[in-house]
Parts: structure tokens; sequence; C-alpha cells
């Protein structure tokens, strides 16, 4: 069997298809590691920079009522996580900054897409996908001959007879294949562990335990890639058959059934318009919801008054003022979590349409665990946008209560740098491994299903392979 | 006997003007020489017959007179016409039944010969015109409308004279027509030969068979080395025993 | 004669081959799915439009209302929304939505449509800023696949579909031996190669115009005949070349099997790769400074002008004497103040955009130079732009939305500098965004060179078909 594995895999190298093939594939590689590299660390650093300035601006605003200072409120940009120049996901089409200010919950905005013409959104191509179609393509082009142009040239028979078993021989292909593959691969996964420790482009919770993860996910998949062009050489009348089928196959996989999951999951779960979105929560925040109306200032004041059994405001312990604005608060909240909340949740539920299609196109699974332990899918994006949202209302809270507190009703009061410098900055935790990977459950087992489906399609095959 | 060059080459035939006619036609492969100025003339209602070893110029000939390659000089001539000069015109005259007439295997054999029919121009030949033209080529009248697929080499052969037929060309180029058929096949085919020629058809015929070449042909050209060696006319080749005169120029 | 022949003997043979019925089949399906689609999003967004306008419409029932009713004696609503102020009347509560009608062609192409938006709010705060908002709402992830419409299938698709049934239009011949009798006959390779691929063509291509001629039906696009005309043109263009580049590769008299290859790898340079090197190349050689630093420059210019109102009413009026109207620079109201403040962060906003602005047009010049060496980015630019759907139209309708914007402070501005109240008369005279939409004629000019290099590389890819055929004989 050694001798099948060498044989194999001197054969590879000295295919003039594969020198040329992997040359590309090697070259696109690397070149879109680096690119996503260089981007991904001039946008981290260049939204550090923008954090810091907008904590800046926050702390140098003078003195301000705090309720004006709510207003005037502080902007949040999202990290790029160290991982994400391997796999930018959906970073291009989720908006890079949010206005954190009062009353309301704004959209992620400033979407790099939409700086981009049309032409760069059908040609971006990240490591990632390189890994995802073009490694695919790579394996079936090395694999769809191995037993079914042997059988056609006769040498399957000649082997056979030497008393060699089948699946020693196609396990011997195989490790050849893979040997050769390793020659590309290898290189540039080192050339990526080393761009992330010697110059992570960002934050990341253990980015190396992630990275470590992603090249198993890659690993698996372009195991079942090439047990599955095994099985299909094994099983098709001719080399051409099968290049035919594994052809078709990877069209199906990377083109259509990508595409296919888009429409799916929007026909299975449907968003509303932005329209009707926003029209939504304007008539919720007039009317109320749940059976909550709007917060009535004159009902309030009057329960305050009876709750401090005083006559008149002026003579209240709070800000009559500060309390209204965070029942206001309280009761947008309510508005915004049902909205956002159920628009997130219906993005999730079409995220598992994607998942669930893996079932037919295996991408599907490993683009949804790149994307994750990259940190560009849509959940770590609602992640970190739930945090945004939770700090805003820590921020109105603070605002709100020392307005309440510190000033009476009808007082002309100013709040100075200290209130600004005592409320934390945003300190942003990326989600752990485990999170991640809890997450995906889904696209984890069926990748899984995938590759031991198509190494046990390949031991069947090839015992019943026919010698030709 | 006369050597070839010393005589005009329409010497041989019956007297008509030719209908294939090759003159000095050479042609080179690089350094090798496959063909050396053949001089030949045959006329309607001949059957010629090329003899000679693998490598001595038989398709090259057949090749030159199809125009599917070009000569290194002298010309080849179908009815006083060029062949590299008048491609369409020379093609319209003349009808080829390679070694395996290969046709498209997933059509009928009527289908095949539509086809191949209307590509020849004659595209107005009804179905039943055309069914009949197999007939009369020896395919029995169920094998018609079977899938190629499912024919022997005799029957694909039958086409291939159906095409023939179905064109009314005045020449047949035949590169080794029965080698691979069966002995009763291989009549058939010699059959379908002797009616063409009574029809006044010229016919090229390259094979490897002395027998067929002696039945059918009425004249014999044995060729080596590129060159036409030797030629024998009606009556020698009836008295003559061919395979002595054969491997007598093959070791000369 | 040849062509009519060899046309019914190749349907006689796609009719016997059932694997090649099926892929034809399959193909059939997607089409119409991908349709159905981009009818689906066209209805979608057409009804989200009609819904804009009657918002703007009610808005505008509103206010008259309550303007007649302060007119009869009564108190408005609320004292920061009285509609009489011109900063309310021109502000967010008065506001006029401008819209984009979806492209004629968008159910063929959705194109940018799902990521641009088509519709903005248009008030006296509207500044560069309000440029930087979001489309439709739409899952990041949807919209990071794209989405299945025709636009998609004809430029990934299509030229598979294209390989698949050509790549051994010759080799096949060759290898079935049927090459030396069919050119027995008086026809010549370059004819019966063309035949055959002209029928392949006219299968192919006339699916692909079938069905987009029905979407056109269905939603209405013939009204834009020139729009339909361009798609069509561009459609069968693209698949052309295709099938010349089969047929020049099968000119080269090389295997059924080294054509597959050649011509996948063909697809995957030219559809692939050489459309991302393009972005990388440019993403390198122009980087886009990203829009977060245009944050921070609205935080800062806003900061001073805060503090520095007065001054730059004064400056403001200096630059705009039309506006000033009976202004007396020395005694400025509230409202003029806040205006002059607004004013400066405009301002400074337009700045960076512009700066922004010169820079992602270096970089879009280098995409649209390289994009002449790919004939997928060439047809899905013309298809795109034909559709109504691509870059262009909607920086066309942005650039006349920031002109109406600025016919809208015209309106208003010199009232709030004047501290003056409007009543109902003003009603039908406020400003009104009226679309020019761009012409046939205008998507033709634009289509003119990327069409030009298409039908270039066509040609091209033609004559080495045309001259490698002429030399193919029947005894290869």
């Amino acid at each position: 069997m050694k001798h099948i594995v060498r044989k194999e895999f001197t054969d590879v190298l000295r295919d003039g298809r594969f020198r040329w093939c992997s040359v590309l594939v090697g070259a696109l590689l690397l070149v879109s590691l680096g690119h996503g590299w260089v981007q991904a660390r001039s946008a981290q650093q260049e939204h550090a920079a923008a954090q810091a300035t907008a904590r800046d601006h926050w702390e140098s605003q003078g003195e301000k009522n705090p309720h004006s200072a709510a207003h005037y409120g502080i902007y949040a940009f999202k990290p790029r996580l160290a991982l994400s120049f391997v796999d930018e996901g959906v970073d291009p089409y989720t908006g890079t900054s949010v206005w954190l200010e009062a009353h309301r919950q704004n959209d992620f905005l400033l979407r790099p897409a939409q700086d981009a013409t049309a032409a760069q959104r059908i040609g971006a191509l990240t490591a990632a996908q390189v890994l995802q179609h073009l490694v695919p393509l790579l394996i079936i082009l090395l694999t769809f001959g191995a037993l079914a142009g042997e059988r056609e040239r006769g040498t399957l028979r000649q082997l056979l007879a030497t008393g060699i078993g089948r699946r020693e021989l196609a396990l011997g292909k195989a490790l050849g294949i893979a040997g050769a593959l390793a020659l590309l691969l290898v290189p540039a996964a080192l050339v990526g562990a080393a761009a992330l420790v010697v110059g992570s482009p960002g934050p990341a919770a253990s980015p190396l335990a992630r990275g470590v993860v992603l090249a198993g996910v890659y690993l698996a998949y372009f195991t079942a890639f090439l047990a599955l062009s095994l099985a299909v050489s094994a099983w098709a009348r001719s080399a051409r058959t099968a290049l035919v089928i594994l052809l078709g196959v990877w069209v199906v996989n990377g083109l259509v059934a990508p595409r296919v999951a888009v429409d799916l999951s929007k026909w299975l779960h449907p968003t509303p318009s932005a329209l009707e979105f926003a029209r939504n929560v304007e008539r919720e925040m007039a009317a109320g919801v749940e059976g909550i109306p709007r917060p009535d200032r004159p009902a309030l004041t009057e329960q305050l008054l009876a709750e401090h059994g005083v006559e008149r405001v002026e003579d209240l312990p709070v800000n009559e003022v500060g309390v209204y604005l965070q029942e206001s608060e309280e009761f947008g909240n309510r508005i915004f979590d049902r909205n956002y909340g159920a628009l997130w949740d219906t993005f999730e539920r079409q995220g598992v349409v994607h998942e669930a299609l893996a079932v037919v196109a295996p991408l599907l699974a490993v683009r949804t665990l790149s994307m994750g332990l990259a940190g560009t899918d849509v959940e770590q994006h609602r992640h970190f946008a739930t945090a945004a949202e939770a700090y805003r209302r820590d921020l109105m809270r603070r605002m709100n209560g020392d307005l309440a507190e510190n000033s009476r009703t009808g007082d002309t009061y100013l709040a100075g740098p200290e209130l600004w410098e005592e409320t934390p900055p945003l300190e942003y935790a990326a989600p752990t491994l485990g999170w991640v990977l809890g997450n995906r459950i889904l696209s984890i087992l069926v990748l899984g299903t995938w590759l031991v489906g198509a190494v046990l399609a390949a031991a069947a095959r090839v015992r019943q392979a026919e010698v030709g | 006997m006369n050597t070839p060059e010393s005589r005009h080459p329409a010497e041989l035939g019956n007297g008509r003007a030719p209908l294939l006619e090759a003159r000095g036609l050479s042609k080179n492969y690089g350094a090798t020489r496959a063909l050396d100025s053949l001089d030949l003339a045959i006329a309607p209602g001949e059957v010629y017959c090329l003899l000679g070893p693998n490598g001595a110029g038989k398709t090259t000939t057949i090749n030159l007179f199809l125009g599917f390659v070009a000569p290194t000089s002298g010309q080849a001539f179908i009815a006083g016409l060029d062949v590299s000069a008048h491609d369409r015109e020379t093609k319209q005259r003349i009808a080829y039944i390679p070694e395996q007439v290969m046709l498209y295997r997933n059509l009928s054999g009527l289908e095949n010969l539509e086809y191949f029919a209307a590509l020849g121009g004659k595209g107005a030949l009804t179905p039943g015109r055309l069914t009949d033209i197999l007939v009369e080529a020896g395919l029995e009248r169920s094998a018609v409308d079977q899938r190629v697929s499912e024919y022997s080499k005799g029957m694909r052969q039958k086409v291939g004279i159906a095409i023939a037929i179905a064109k009314e060309a005045d020449a047949l180029l035949l590169d080794e027509p029965t080698s691979g058929l069966d002995p009763q096949a291989s009549n058939e085919f010699s059959e379908l030969i002797e009616r063409l020629k009574n029809r006044g058809v010229a016919v090229l015929m390259a094979t490897h068979d002395l027998f067929r070449a002696k039945e059918t042909g009425t004249r014999v050209g044995i060729m080596r080395y590129g060159r036409l060696v030797t030629e024998l006319g009606t009556e020698e080749i009836g008295h003559a025993d061919l395979e002595r005169i054969y491997l007598k120029h093959m070791h000369d | 004669m040849t062509a009519r022949t060899v046309l019914r003997n190749e349907w006689r043979l796609l009719m016997a081959d059932r694997a090649l019925r099926v892929v034809l089949g399959l193909f059939a399906v997607l089409l119409v799915y991908a349709l159905a689609n981009g009818v689906v999003w066209m209805r979608f967004q057409a009804r989200t439009v009609e819904a804009v306008q009657a918002g703007n419409v009610e808005r505008t029932r509103a206010i008259a209302e309550e303007l007649a009713a302060i007119e009869n004696g009564a108190e408005p609503a609320s004292r920061f929304a009285d509609p009489r102020a011109p900063n309310v009347l021109g502000g967010p509560r008065g506001s006029h939505t401008a819209v984009l009608e979806p492209g004629p062609l968008t159910a063929l192409a959705v194109g940018q449509s799902d990521l641009l938006p088509y519709y903005y709010d248009v008030n006296i705060y509207t500044n560069e800023s309000s440029f930087q908002q979001n489309g439709e709402v739409e899952n990041p992830l949807n919209l990071m696949v794209g989405r299945f419409d025709l636009a998609f299938v004809v430029i990934y698709l299509l030229p598979l579909l294209v390989l698949a049934v050509s790549f051994n239009v010759l080799s096949e011949e060759r290898e079935q031996g049927t090459l030396a009798l069919t050119l027995s006959q008086p026809v010549s390779a370059r004819r019966v190669v063309a035949a055959k691929l002209s029928f392949r063509a006219l299968l192919v291509v006339g699916m692909v115009l079938a069905v987009s001629l029905l979407g056109i039906l269905v939603t209405g696009g013939f009204s834009s005949p020139g729009r339909v005309l361009l798609w069509c043109a561009t459609v069968v263009a693209y698949a052309l070349f295709w099938f010349v580049l089969a047929a020049w590769v099968n000119s080269l008299r090389r295997s059924s099997a080294w054509n597959a290859t050649v011509l996948v790898g063909a697809w995957l340079v030219l559809v692939v790769v050489l459309p991302a090197a393009i972005n990388i190349a440019s993403g390198l050689l122009h980087p886009l400074p990203s829009r977060v630093q245009m944050v921070t420059a609205q935080r800062e210019a806003s900061n001073e002008a805060v503090n520095r109102r007065s001054e730059l009413l004064a400056r403001y009026l200096e630059d705009h004497p039309e506006m000033a109207g009976g202004v007396v620079a020395e005694e400025p109201g509230l409202g003029a103040l806040a205006w002059a403040a607004t004013d400066a962060v405009n301002r400074r906003l337009e700045e960076v955009t512009s700066e922004h602005d010169a820079r992602r047009a270096e970089q879009i010049a280098l995409v649209r130079r390289y994009r002449f060496l790919s004939p997928a980015l060439l047809a899905q630019e013309v298809l795109i732009d034909a559709a109504g759907t691509g870059d262009a139209r909607f920086a066309g309708f942005q650039s006349q939305v920031r002109a109406f914007a600025e016919q809208w402070r015209e309106f208003f501005v010199p009232a709030i500098l004047a501290s003056e109240q409007m009543d109902a008369s003003v009603l039908p005279d406020l400003p009104r965004f009226r679309l020019e939409d761009e012409e046939g004629a205008d998507v033709a000019r634009r289509a003119g060179v990327p069409l030009t290099v298409l039908g270039a590389l066509l040609v091209l890819a033609g004559v080495g078909a045309g001259v490698g055929l002429g030399r193919v004989r029947g005894a290869d």
C-alpha cells in the first residue's frame, strides 16, 4: 500500500493539470489571505480609533443636562475579530456602527457593500471562498479518474491481479491525493496561523482554538469531498461520466443550493419591509403594546406626588422629568425588544433554512461553521448589537438616574465631566468558542453525516467496483 | 509488360474520360514520402483496386482524392476538376466508405442515411425512397428503423453503400471496405460494387484482400513505399496468379 | 440546405440523448424558478413604493387638516410640532419621501436593488449622512449570497450549459468516426460546426429569451422597449461568446476530455477568478477609507458648530444673501442659530464625503478598466443596467434626491431665518420630488462600450474558431 500512496503522489505531482490548478488555487489562497489580513487589520485599527474618539467626544462634552448628553449619545463601532481575515462572512453586509442615543434603538449603518459596485459584489473572493469552492474542484479534478480511469485503461485488472485488495488500493490513492493537496494546504494553514500569532488583526475569544477548529472543519469538508469523488469514480462506467457527475455536484453545492436557500428562507420566514418595520415601531410607540400604554406624564406626576405625600412637584425628592424619561425608555425598550427581537429571530430561522439545506450541499454547513468560527456570522453580529443596545440602556438609565437623583423638578441642572467619566466605556467580549459551536450543532451534525456517509459510500462502492 | 510511367494513364482503362485522375500526385509527411508521383486514371465503370502493405500510400491516395490532406505536388482530379481548387464540387460527385463506416449510434439507419444524403445534396428523397435504397444496399427492411448501435459492421457498411447510391455518386472511394467482414458479408459487398460498376460508377478501392481484388477489380495497382510499382489490366488479372505477382513485388 | 439538414439531425440526436434532455429540462426549471423569484421581489418593492407614496399623501393631508383647524382657532396639537413653524413643516413631520420606482426589468435582475435604498425621507435636515441609510430590511446572509434571479442564471449557469452541450461538438464526431463520412460530403467543417452550434444556441438562448420575455410581459416591462432589446442583445452576445469559445477549443483538434477540461478552466477563470482578482487588485491599489471616519467628522463638526453658532450664522448669511430676507443678523432668532449650526455640519460632511467619493471613484475606475478582461463582468454590468437595478440608476436617483433636498431647503430656510410662520397657503407650492428617470437611450449609451467589447471578444473567438475549423480535415 505504501507503494500505491507513493505512486499516486508522484503521479499527481507530475500531472501538468494538477500543477497548473494548484498553482492557481494556491496563489489565490495566499493572495486572499493577505488581502483579508490587510483589510481586517486596517478596519480594526480604524474602528478602535473611532471608538476611542467617540469616547473622547463623550467625555469632553462639557457641562450639560444629562438628558442633552443622552441625546448627544455615543457611537459604537463593531470590532473586527481576529479570524475575520480568513472569512469576512456577512461583515460587508452588516452595518459597522450604531448611534446609541436617547429614546430609540438605531440600526447599524455603513455597510461596506453599499460603497462597492455590483461588479465587486459578484467578484468577492476570500480565503474561505477559495477553500469552500475551489479546493473541492481541485479534489474532483484529481480524483474523478482514480478508479474509472484505471478501469478504462485496463490497468485496474492488472493491479488487482497483483493481489492487492480493492480497499487498500482506494485508500492508497486517497492518501496519495491527500498528500499532494497537503503540499498546498499545509503551507497556507501555517501562513494563516503565523498571521494570527504575529499580528492578530483584531480581538477574539481564544483565536487559536477557533483557528484549530476551523482547520478541522475544512479538513472534514475536504475529506468528505475526496471520499465522495472516489465513490463516484468507483461507481461510474467511464471517467467522463464520473467527471460530469462530480461537476454537477460541484455546481449544485457551490452555485445553485446556496442561492436556492436564500429564496427558500425568505419564503418560509418572510421579513417585513423596512417601511412596515418602521411604521410598526412608530404605531406601537404611539398606542402602546401588550396592554401597556405609553407613559402618561400627568398620571405619573400624580402617582409620584401620592407616593411621596407632597402637594407640589417642586417638593418631590426626585426630579419628576428624570423619572418620566426613564419610564419612557423602559416603555420604548419593550417595543424595540419585540420588534428587533422578532426580526433577529426571523434572521436566525432563515439561517436555519440555510443550514438545513446543507443536507444537499455540504458547503452550506461548512460556510455556517466557518463564519461562526471567524466571528462574522449573523448571530455574532446580533451578539454585538445586543451588547451595544444593553450598553445604551445602561447609559440612559445612568443619565436619567442622575437627572432624577441630583436635581429637582424645574431646576436648570447641568451635570459635569465627572458624570461622563464615571460612565463606563463599552467593553465588548466576543462570544466563546463553546457558545459558537453550541449554536451550530445542526451544521456540525450535517457535516459529520456527510463525512461519514461519503466515507461509507466510498468503501461500499470500492468493494463493489467492477474490474472492467 | 510496360511500366506504368511509359503509358498514358487512360490507356489501360476502357477509353472513356476518367472520373478519378491523379497527375504526379505526391505527399510528404515531414521527411517521409508517403506518396510519390502517382499517375492514375479511372474511367466510369472501372473498379481499380490498390494493393500494397500498410504504409504503401493507399489511404494517403484516398485522402488526397477526398481533399482531407493537401498534396505536396501534383494534382488530383475528380471529373476533370482539381480537388484542391473545387472542394465542394468534387465532393458532390464522390462517395466515401471508410474501413469502419461510423454512424450516429443513437439514430436509425434510415435517419443516418437521410442526414448524409441531405448533406450530399439529396435532401428531397422521401423516407420511402431512402428505405428502398437501404434495401437495395442489402439491409433487411426490418433493420432500417433500428438504432445503429445495434448494427453489425456489415450492416453499417451497407448504410455506407446506401449513402453512395442515394447520392448518385459518379465515383466511389473505398478504404479497406471488406476487412473484418465475414465471407458472406464480404461477398454481398462485392456484388453491390459490381452493380454500381455496371451503372458506370468509377471505383477506387484500397484493400489487402487479394481475393476480393481479383474478383471485383477491373484493374489492379500494386503500391510499395508510396510508389505504384505495377499495374495489371482486366485480362492480366483474370489469368495472372495475383498472389505471386504481389509477393514478387514485395521482395524486389 | 446544409444548415437545415444539420439542424434536423441535431434535433434527432438530442431527442435520442436522455442525459441531454434531462439537463435541458433542469435548466428550464431553473429559469422559471429564477423568474418567479424576481417577480416576487419586484412586486414586494412595488407594494412598498405604493405604501411610501401613500405616506406622502397622508402626511400632507394631516398637516392640511391641522393647519385648517388652527386657522379656525384651535391650538396646535403639540408645541414642538406646530405645523406653522417652518422647521416643523419642512422638518421630519412634513417631510416628503422621494421614491425610485423598481427598475422596469427588476424581475429579471435583482441587481443592487436588494442592497441600496430606493426611497429617502427628505426634509430640511437631509444631509450627506442621510444617504448612509440602509436599504430594505434584509438578512445580511441573504445579501451576501445574492439572489437566484435570471441574471445569475445567465451569468453563471448559462455558460456551463453552453459548454456542456458544445464542448464535444466536433471532437465527438471525430471520436465516434462520423467526421470522415461527414466531410466526404460537399460541406466544410466550418459550416457543419456552425450549423450544429446554431441549433444548440437557438435552443438554449431561445429558452432564456422566452422566459425573459414572459417575465417582462408579466411585469409590464415592455413599456421600456430599449431596455428589453438591450437585455436580449446581451444575453445573445454572452451566450454566443461561450458557444464560439467552445467552437474554437474544438477546432484545436484535441480530445473531448481535453476540451472539457480547458473549457471548464476558462469558465472558472473568466467568471470566478478574474472578477475576484480585479477586485482584490483594486482594493489593494486604491484602498477605500471606510465611512467610519465620516461619523467622527460629523461629530466634531456638530460639536464645534454648536459652540460657534452666532459666528456661523453671520458667515452663512454672508454666503447666502438670498436666504437672508428680512433677517437682521444682529438679532438672530433661536431657529436661525440652530439652522446655522446645521448648515455648518452639512458643509463639513460634504467635504468628507467628497474626499471619500473621489477615492471611491478611483477604485471604481480601476475595476471598470479591467472589467474588459471578463465577459461575465461585462454581461453583468449591462444586464443589471438594462434591468434598471444597476449602480448608475441608483446613483442618478441619489443625485436627484440631493438636488431635491437643496430645493426643499431653499423653500423653508428663509422662513426659518426670519422666524416666520407658515400657513395653509404654502401647501400647494411645497416642492414635490419628480424623478427624471433615465431613458432607454441613456442606458444604451452606457452599454455601448461594454457591449462593443463583448462583441469584440466574440469576434476574436469567432476568428480563432473560423481559422481553426478551416484547418479541420476528415483525416485528422
